[in-house]
């Protein structure tokens, strides 16, 4: 067999997948967001109705915003957690082993699963957190019909998810760095906090950029945590972007203008995505290959 | 110069408290579940939900499997969970391999189609997928669940492919001296030493068909073929307060996937360590 025919033959299946279930789709998208179908009778053509509709909906950018609240929230708290979980990991240690495998076991939860059992922590009458609260003499406020606080126990809930996963790539990466760069900068007299500002955190960079990227992409895109623990409320509090897309098309059928809003939270994403690798791509070799 | 060891010692200290306190944070969940799904019901909403469930009962867990089908559940997810990483499997080895290896016109323009592709979050193609799904008559069926993730992800093949090219191509080009073909070279030489990241594949793919909600929300509507994730939601729905319930459906949807991971932990923690920063 002629190795190029081979090839193809080789990439055949996966290239058929992701023609059919994801490339076909993006184009979908697209020619749906110019049509009005509640999923059961046939689409109607409305031209750039749905894009008119979406920049006057108020819950868009209510939506948005939640969501745009909830990646600030957990982000920062969880990319400083495994920091410093990583930091502490990456000495020698009796044990580190034992610590690594503990600190990724959250990430195998399943969300709905989660859920359920978060919903019972914060839950004011049996949950632990307000036993907790109790034994300081105070009391906690009604967590998840709070529309103050539902978001950011929400959130709290995907830190404790991923902070260990992405301590792993953070870890990959502090380990990345050579020792003697370390041991230039003791004869040179540098400090603790020198070695971290101008050694350390320079050269993780790539791993940073790495998980920062993918966790951002990833916390745009909060769906099981929210329809589980408060299905988008008290009021709209908690409803993210992605589950605004999930209501108007599957609660209210409004498929056409899901496609267009699901359209929007991919240029948000995108936008993103791209700022980020212009602001990292200053001073990190970023190599794809 | 004395002072030095205590420093040292001091911060190991600090190091182990800070560690302890992130690991019992990490598992305490995990614990909590699992001794209150054995807990009775009255005990469970009282103040006293965090003693030790002694003695333990498993009523919670009679009562669960009387009132719902959760055998049934688990079975539909688990037939779905081993036919996409089965199927992954298979189709991004040989994928990958190609890009990897292979020479053919295209291969730059379509490997970077699929990288792009990596960006387009889950949203935008559910709709779609819905829509094609229907056109195809397969609405509530397993093919629907089945049939958009089977052939592999753009995430895996990258990954798989990453791992390929640091199999030395000289032990390759001996083979094909010796006269292997291409089947020969992937079940000889490729399979074998890409165990390490196909353990991991399998386990991401697992993990993530096992844990996935919206997809089978929006495909499945039949108890006949709902998988796990959707039936906990729908019991959340219905039992928000029957702890008694709840709990031991949790426990019961968490526990496959912790064997998984302690079985394959050791891959997984050193292929992302191998490709994390790529």
């Amino acid at each position: 067999m002629r190795p190029t025919v081979e090839a193809y033959l080789l990439i055949a299946p996966s290239l058929f997948g992701f023609l059919a279930f994801l490339v076909a789709p993006v184009v979908i998208v697209f020619v749906l967001s110019l049509f009005s179908w509640n999923l059961i009778t046939s689409p109607q053509f409305v031209g750039l109705a749905n894009y008119r509709r979406m920049f006057a909906d108020p819950q868009v950018w209510h939506a948005m915003l939640n969501t745009a609240y909830y990646v600030v929230l957990n982000i920062p708290a969880q990319t400083v957690l495994a920091l410093l979980l990583a930091l502490a990991l990456n000495r020698k240690l009796r044990g580190a082993k034992f610590f690594r495998v503990v600190f990724v076991l959250p990430w195998m939860a399943m969300p709905v699963a989660l859920g359920v059992i978060w919903n019972w922590f914060f839950d004011p009458r049996s949950g632990i957190i307000d036993h907790i609260f109790s034994v300081f003499g105070l009391t906690g406020p009604n967590w998840l019909t709070s529309s103050t606080w539902a978001m950011p126990v929400i959130a709290s809930v995907n830190v404790w998810q991923y902070t260990g996963y992405t301590m792993l790539f953070l870890l990959a990466g502090l380990q990345a760095i050579p020792q003697t760069v370390y041991e230039a900068a003791a004869i040179d007299g540098a400090t603790g906090p020198q070695r971290f500002f101008r050694i350390t955190l320079p050269l993780l960079r790539p791993a940073l950029f790495f998980v920062l990227v993918t966790n951002i992409i990833g916390s745009f895109q909060q769906f099981d945590t929210v329809y589980v623990m408060t299905q988008g409320g008290p009021g709209q509090s908690t409803t993210t972007m992605n589950y605004y897309i999930y209501q108007q098309a599957f609660q209210l059928f409004h498929a056409g203008y899901a496609a267009t809003l699901s359209i929007l939270l991919f240029a948000v994403i995108l936008l993103v995505t791209l700022v980020q690798f212009r602001y990292f791509r200053k001073r990190t070799i970023y190599d794809f290959s | 110069m004395t002072t030095k060891p205590i420093g040292r010692q001091m911060s190991g200290t600090a190091i182990y408290l800070l560690l302890g306190l992130g690991g019992l944070v990490s598992i305490a969940p995990y614990l909590m579940t699992l001794n209150a799904a054995f807990k009775p019901q009255s005990t469970l909403l009282s103040t006293q939900a965090w003693t030790p469930a002694v003695p333990a009962t498993w009523s919670n867990f009679t009562q669960l499997w009387q009132q719902y089908d959760m055998s049934g559940f688990i079975v539909h997810t688990a037939l779905v969970a081993v036919a996409i990483t089965v199927g992954q499997l298979v189709f991004t080895t040989l994928a990958a391999y190609a890009f990897a290896r292979l020479e053919f016109p295209g291969r730059e323009p379509l490997f970077w189609l699929f990288i792009a592709m990596m960006m387009v979050p889950q949203i935008v193609t559910l709709i779609p997928l819905f829509l094609i799904m229907s056109h195809l008559n397969l609405v509530d069926t397993y093919r629907a669940l089945i049939l958009p993730y089977v052939f592999g992800t753009p995430y895996g093949i990258f990954l798989v492919r990453q791992y390929f090219q640091t199999i030395p191509a000289d032990l390759e080009a001996a083979a094909r001296i010796d006269g292997a073909g291409t089947w020969t070279i992937l079940r000889r030489i490729m399979i074998p030493l890409g165990r390490p990241i196909l353990a991991t594949l399998a386990t991401i793919t697992f993990v993530n068909t096992w844990n996935s909600l919206l997809w089978p929300l929006m495909a499945t509507s039949s108890e006949r073929d709902e998988v796990v994730t959707v039936g906990i939601s729908a019991l959340q729905g219905q039992f928000a307060s029957q702890l008694h319930i709840l709990l031991p459906a949790a426990a019961v949807a968490l526990l496959p996937l912790i064997v998984i991971f302690l079985l394959f932990q050791r891959h997984i923690v050193r292929s992302i360590a191998l490709t994390g920063l790529k």
